[in-house]
């Protein structure tokens, strides 16, 4: 695509997952609520929206405001170049180059920074704490989640996206590498800072890297945090799901099924597990998750040959 | 190379986007804030001092062990492509590679690198 | 012209579009009014929000004591606009008169708030001003980029606000250490509760108990078994309610919001037929593994029986003493008080679920037995005598100990699971005429 259709594509394609993974997250509330008889799970997400546009931002006495006004568009635009790294139909795909899952991972790496910075900006405690909660758990969780993603490119013998969703032909990533999609959904979770790993806007910090954070600049940022979940989901769809290959439905309707399931899986995930200790992170994604995934790389290697 | 530029124009877009949304929405509803409305929140004192302080990184050693992992990263990169192509060796090689990394995840976890409270 | 005309319908779009949605709502509650909120908060037309600056309306809640509420006025200024101030089954508030006053329960709340609410968002309503005066409260001097200055950094006379000093930590180092007071109306801390805490990075150095805020105390159905003989059926539907409820507002900080709100529904009408459906509650609070992953790990917070030897904390850390066991109605229901071992965080929430089921299984046998009434009442956080503290304000006393070391997330949940009652209460009159 070139790069005006790129930008529209994605924008598109962010803004309308993202409201669908607002209406996921308000049903499921509801439902382990044990709510009764509430109708309005699809307006919410754009009242709250409204709202936030009518309210005023707001600043704090010495914060670093270039900082403040570039995390959250540094969030959406991680957010959007991961997407976009993403093939979407057999033809159809914004920017799958040779080294897709570099760039995808990449991307994602440096949501850490982004994160880092929305909550050095304000000069205030309860920001500045979870800034440096979701840097240590970043740390902790890049490794396996890099190592995830590197056993799909085995079978592939590429780094594309495309290639790999290609390789998947004859069987799924799921079934061939099982341990891979575990470990990729845990810390993707950890990547768009959701359910047990909401470190950095955690309640216990009275909101977070968000406690100083209204009006617009809230909205942005609760919008590019979605949009990291959707773009996280979409690569577990075409790296582990088999991406846009399927029987019957177009490839695009099977990439869209395979993002929502796993969006739904993350989101449900969210409302069913507390969040975790941030040393109980670290240390999970040391002692646990990077021995998994090693195990998975050279099993995986050890069966492709 | 024509995807890394449309990737590249993606990015740009929508941090020029939203950038420009936020910019809009301070058009909408101007920010004059008087200085208690600027006070940070930690539950209705103001606060004596900046939040900004040199935070003690407990997990800095983490982090040197991140490092080397990263930089194991890097060369499973390539090593990944071509992994098929040469067969069992590289494979042997690479687990040999990881294998000495993982001593220094066991020495790490020893002397208490991974709780710090 | 036109273009404004353009602006003003996009605002009135915006309006109507919001108030389909939930009202952000910040609440200040005193001690009496604390139920009350928590029924706010499941309506859908409101959210309790854990920030002024995601909130449009202030709701202060409750009688206070005299004299002004600490940190109100400073949170009321901290609400970005269009903001409001309701003031709900209190008096008029000193620092803010023109606070709405609203009384009645949380339907008539709930009506005016979405009328207010309309109107604040038509544009038909002013916003509320700034009650501060518009001066620093340290003067910015000189240039210096983003208020940098402070004694061993730069060398030179503070600008604005200083920087955090060092202090030693346990390892011997100089570093810095950034005293903050975290304040009573925050959420990550059970309200009125306020404390200037030492932090070295995100680990407690040092804890200090702030004042307490004066509020009304409430009288509820235990205050009044101090006098009156109560049926045993209220009595444990109330504790089974009190325990829901804090472990409502605890699941909110762990991150279980959904599981909280549904342990807040079964507390708004609770009866002893409700007890499968807790019992899924619970077992799903189980299953999130809250207890066992989270609040079992970590290592500290325990309170001995000698700081506290009654009510849930006292239990919980092996200590026998119930007042229940001296009454006779719960002597023929064959009472026998759950006790827990260890006395840390898992072993506290273990405790109160456990006494939430028992207290249902006690409801539904007890018929039309009634119980206490001569002056001493086992309530839910502990033994009440008349005239006496509660035996839990010794807790205030030993949270320095408690939290110093603890990293803050840990510290959060410690404090949470002791469930404090934070406020001074002053004497109130019971409906029999004593004092209590």
């Amino acid at each position: 695509m070139n790069a005006l259709a790129s930008v529209v594509f994605v924008a598109l394609v962010l803004l309308v997952a993202t409201y669908l993974v607002a209406v996921i997250d308000a049903t499921i509330m509801i439902r382990v609520s044990r709510g009764r008889g509430y109708t309005g799970v699809w307006m919410d997400p754009i009242a709250r929206a409204a709202r936030l546009m009518m309210q005023r931002g707001s600043r704090t006495e010495r914060p670093d405001l270039q900082v403040w006004f570039l995390a959250p568009a540094l969030l959406a635009g991680l957010g959007a170049v991961a997407l976009a790294s993403i093939p979407v139909a057999a033809a159809v795909h914004v920017a799958d180059n040779g080294a897709g899952i570099v760039l995808f991972g990449a991307a994602m790496l440096q949501v850490m920074v982004a994160v880092f910075l929305h909550g050095w900006a304000a000069n205030s405690v309860f920001p500045m704490l979870g800034a440096f909660r979701m840097a240590a758990a970043g740390m902790s969780m890049s490794i396996p989640f890099s190592l995830a993603l590197i056993t799909t490119a085995l079978p592939a013998e590429s780094l594309s996206v495309g290639a790999i969703i290609v390789s998947q032909e004859g069987l799924w990533n799921v079934v061939r590498q099982p341990l891979g999609l575990p470990v990729y959904l845990i810390t993707a979770l950890a990547f768009s800072f959701w359910g047990p790993m909401q470190l950095p806007d955690a309640a216990d910090l009275a909101g977070g890297t968000t406690a100083e954070i209204s009006g617009v600049a809230l909205l942005v940022w609760r919008v590019a945090r979605i949009g990291v979940l959707v773009a996280l989901s979409a690569m577990g769809a075409a790296a582990f799901l088999g991406g846009y290959l399927g029987p019957v439905l177009p490839g695009w309707l099977w990439m869209m099924v395979k993002t929502a399931g796993l969006a739904t899986v993350m989101v449900w995930s969210g409302h069913h597990f507390a969040r975790m200790r941030i040393e109980s992170v670290v240390f999970l994604g040391w002692t646990l998750l990077l021995p998994i995934a090693l195990v998975d790389v050279f099993l995986s290697g050890a069966l492709t040959l | 190379m024509a995807a890394l530029g449309s990737a590249l124009a993606v990015f740009l877009a929508t941090v020029l986007a939203v950038g420009a949304a936020k910019w809009a929405g301070d058009v909408l509803n101007p920010v004059t804030l008087t200085i208690p409305e600027r006070v940070p929140f930690a539950g209705g004192i103001p606060p004596d001092y900046h939040a900004w302080n040199r935070f003690h990184i407990r997990w800095y050693t983490m982090a040197l062990l991140f490092l080397a992992f990263d930089m194991e990263m890097v060369f499973m990169y390539p090593w990944a492509v071509v992994f098929i192509r040469e067969g069992l060796v590289s494979l042997v090689e690479m687990m040999m590679f990881i294998l000495i990394l993982l001593v220094g995840i066991v020495y790490t976890w020893r002397e208490r690198g991974f709780s710090w409270a | 012209m036109a273009r404004a005309r353009v602006f003003v319908g996009l605002k009135e779009t915006l309006g109507r579009l919001a108030r389909s949605g939930p009202i952000p709502v910040f609440a200040v509650t005193a001690a009496d009014a604390i139920n009350a909120v928590r029924d706010l908060g499941l309506r859908r037309e409101v959210e309790i929000v854990a920030t002024p600056r995601h909130a449009s309306v202030l709701l202060v809640a409750g009688r206070f004591g005299e004299g002004p509420i600490a940190g109100l006025s400073q949170i009321h200024d901290q609400l970005p606009l269009p903001r409001l101030t309701v003031r709900w089954n209190g008096e008029v508030l000193a620092e803010i008169p023109q606070a709405r006053l609203v009384a009645g329960d949380v339907v008539e709340l709930v009506d005016r708030l979405l009328a207010l609410d309309a109107e604040i968002l038509a544009g038909a309503l002013a916003s509320e001003s700034p009650l501060l005066p518009d001066v620093d409260a340290v003067e910015w001097r000189g240039v210096g980029p983003y208020g940098h200055g402070g004694s061993g950094m730069t060398g030179g006379t503070p600008f604005g606000r200083p920087l955090a000093d060092r202090a030693p930590d346990r390892d011997g180092l100089e570093l810095d250490q950034l005293p903050v007071s975290v304040g009573p109306w925050v959420g990550a801390l059970p309200a009125g509760l306020e404390l200037h805490v030492k932090l070295q990075g995100d680990l407690i150095q040092g804890v200090e108990v702030g004042p307490k805020v004066a509020v009304m105390a409430p009288v509820d159905a235990f205050v009044r078994a101090l006098d009156v003989p109560t049926p045993v059926k209220l009595l444990e539907v109330e504790r089974a309610r009190h325990h829901l409820r804090w472990l409502a507002d605890v699941l909110v900080v762990h991150g279980l919001s959904a599981l909280g709100l549904w342990a807040l529904r079964l507390a708004h009408d609770l009866s002893p037929s409700d007890r499968s459906e807790v019992e899924r509650l619970l077992s799903a609070v189980r299953k999130s593994g809250v207890i066992k992953l989270v609040v079992g790990r970590i290592r500290g917070g325990v309170v001995s029986p000698g700081v506290v030897g009654t009510g849930p904390i006292g239990r919980a850390a092996g200590s026998g003493d119930d007042a229940r066991l001296d009454d006779q109605s719960y002597q023929e229901l064959q009472f026998q008080p759950v006790i827990g071992e260890t006395g840390d965080t898992a072993a506290r929430w273990n405790q109160r679920m456990a006494e939430v089921v028992q207290s249902l299984d006690l409801a539904a046998r007890a018929e039309e037995r009634t119980a206490f009434g001569s002056g001493c009442v086992e309530g839910p956080r502990g033994l009440i005598v008349s005239k006496q503290p509660p035996a839990s304000a010794s807790l205030l006393e030993v949270l320095p100990t408690l939290l110093t070391g603890l990293e803050w997330g840990d510290a959060v949940s410690v404090v949470w699971s002791l469930d404090l009652d934070a406020f001074a209460t002053s004497v109130v009159l019971l409906p029999s005429g004593t004092e209590t």
